[in-house]
């Protein structure tokens, strides 16, 4: 595949570029250093219109919301977060798949006044109880949920499961669903108008690579 | 809390120190002198109004981003202006109540209480022009023409023009019988242009095959040849959403003959300012900002709450932002002068004739410290046989 302008893609280490590696490659594009490897934060590919920008997964929103990549990999849970502002999202990459669901100890009650909940998620988190007419006390963390239940700083968690085992191994258990999660393409909006040619072959090739 | 910083200003509040402040001015005088050459008449509405005047288009939005404070007199919310487009049409609504059609410019600073987008402002200087009275494709393209000729005189180099039409979404949620909710939902989701959450949401409202299919499309609706794929996707989408197309062939092609260098990018998902806009919108994109720099459209229901709904289209953006990004030679101002302290007459006449002249001369005070270059100057007024001459730093 052949582009006229430049193009940035945002992408996060990990598991979101293992599973996008694969679609990009149908359409010809592939890295030239190993982001395991290497520690630059640009990484050329083999296309010389193409450069991968490495960011942790919560930033990659912003970035292409700035225009500093003008395109990006990005989760469901990470995108709702964000809020999404000032992003196109036309296509579900159907990658990197789990749940956000509601956890606790075994046989934990989902009611309850003012439970606190321990999580990452803080808007989808508040978004899911009072969708349900529950009001709760949200304890934002950064990490390791599972143990906020377990030194009584929460009385349940809300987390992605992919297996469950992290959840069983700490005697928890998944107890509500809140949403399925997978990582979109997200574009920026200036870069949507301005390089819409090339975007528009990359989108409509992406999604052929998704499906097809 | 010890507040050791004070000198640190508040989060999204910016200020411009010389001679940054003394361009930025200059800009802003060009640019309203020639909206004055148009005809736009400047307006100064206060910094400071009630909130039902503020808030005229319901919009959740613009309440949330408006600094409000209690009227000690009265004991009803006040709001500083988060946007002078609502000030602007009361003054044309109410006060100036004229059935020619009224043109009026402003540039004043408005608050956000949150900024629009991450290191935004929250302070921008808004600067537009409004056209009232004439509901026609000439407006649009009268005010798209000083939109762009605004883009030029701040020295933007490369832009883009994206247009798109509200009536499009609007006419087919009435015609496919959304409610409120439904509406929202599927007005979030297009401005995602989320393709997959439109299917389900039209899934989930159990629209007809062809309205679902409409909405879709209106998703993937954009680019420069936007309008001929969707007379072929929305065709069946009746007279006033083909009507709304062939608005925007016009404007596009009026904009084409003043501009040819122009190709405008069209964008039929794209729905800003819904809630109040009513026909054409627009917006004005350059590539290092990845952001809209310069925004605006039709919206002829406005008037209403004022008594009066006008037909109505303007642009505004912000002048800040325009100043920093745009690329302007410099305008050749002469150097400042130096001159001594005066003790005769002679000097103090020769000064204020020059000053007249508008030429900047700065007097040196006695036992100061710093010579004439430290304050700017580039020439002096000396004594030479007898006479005071403008000469250069010896």
């Amino acid at each position: 595949m052949k582009f006229e302008t430049s193009l940035k893609i945002a992408l996060s280490k990990g598991r979101i570029f293992k599973d996008t590696l694969p679609l990009l490659a149908r359409l010809g594009i592939e890295p030239v250093d190993d982001p395991e490897k290497s520690r630059k934060l640009i990484l050329d590919t083999n296309l010389e219109q193409v450069k991968f920008v490495m960011i942790r997964a919560t930033d990659v929103p912003t970035y292409v919301q700035w225009g500093a990549a003008d395109i990006g990999v990005a989760g469901k849970d990470v995108l709702v977060e964000h809020g999404g502002e000032g992003l196109y999202q036309p296509l579900d990459l159907r990658i990197a798949r789990c749940r956000l669901m509601v956890a606790g100890p075994a046989g934990a009650s989902l009611q309850g006044d003012r439970l606190r909940i321990a999580t990452k998620y803080v808007k989808a988190a508040r978004a899911h109880f009072a969708a349900k007419g529950q009001q709760v006390e949200i304890i934002k963390l950064y990490g390791s949920m599972e143990l906020a239940p377990l030194v009584g700083l929460s009385d349940l968690i809300v987390d992605l499961v992919e297996s469950g085992n992290t959840l069983k191994a700490n005697g928890l258990e998944p107890l509500e669903h809140i949403d399925d999660i997978s990582s979109r393409l997200i574009f920026n909006k200036a870069a949507w108008k301005m390089k819409h040619a090339d975007i528009t072959r990359f989108l409509a090739a992406m999604r052929e690579a998704v499906e097809g | 809390m010890a507040i050791d910083h004070h000198w640190l200003l508040p989060e999204g509040i910016d200020e411009l120190p010389p001679p940054r402040a003394a361009e930025l001015e200059g800009l802003r005088r060009r640019l309203l002198d020639m909206y004055e050459g148009w005809g736009y008449d400047l307006i100064l509405p206060p910094f400071l109004e009630y909130m039902e005047a503020l808030l005229v288009s319901g919009g959740d939005d613009l309440a949330l981003r408006t600094f409000k404070v209690t009227d000690l007199i009265t004991g009803r919310t006040l709001g500083v202006r988060a946007d002078i487009t609502p000030q602007a049409a009361r003054i044309d609504a109410h006060k100036l109540n004229r059935e020619a059609p009224a043109r009026l410019c402003y540039c004043g600073t408005v608050l956000h209480t949150q900024p629009e987008n991450p290191a935004a402002s929250r302070a921008p200087l808004q600067v537009g022009a409004e056209l009232y009275g004439h509901d026609g494709i000439e407006s649009e393209l009268e005010i798209l023409d000083l939109l762009v000729r605004t883009l030029d005189l701040c020295g933007v180099e490369e832009y883009y023009l994206d247009l798109g039409h509200v009536g499009i979404f609007r006419n087919l949620s009435r015609q496919a019988g959304l409610d409120e909710q439904g509406e929202q939902a599927l007005f979030e989701a297009l401005q995602r242009k989320a393709t997959s959450e439109i299917q389900e949401i039209v899934a989930e409202l159990k629209l007809s095959p062809e309205h679902g299919a409409m909405f879709v499309a209106l998703a993937e609706l954009s680019g420069d040849d936007a309008l001929e794929r969707a007379e072929q996707l929305l065709s069946g989408a009746g007279d006033e959403v083909l009507t709304a197309l062939g608005e925007l062939r016009q404007v596009a092609q009026g904009l084409k003959e003043r501009f040819p260098a122009i190709a405008p990018h069209f964008d039929l998902a794209e729905l800003r300012g819904y809630h109040y806009h009513t026909g054409i919108v627009f917006a004005g994109f350059v590539p290092e900002l990845g952001q809209e720099v310069m925004r605006g459209g039709r919206y002829n229901e406005y008037g209403r709450s004022f008594g009066r709904a006008r037909p109505a289209v303007g642009f505004s953006g912000d002048l800040r932002t325009l100043f920093r990004i745009g690329k302007r030679g410099d305008i050749g101002t002469k150097p400042a002068i130096f001159a001594p302290w005066p003790e005769e007459k002679a000097l103090v006449d020769q000064v204020a004739q020059l000053r007249g002249e508008g030429r900047r001369v700065i007097f040196a005070l006695p036992g100061q410290s710093g010579d004439a270059r430290e304050q700017g100057c580039g020439e002096e007024l000396r004594k030479e046989a007898g006479e005071w001459k403008i000469l250069p730093l010896s």
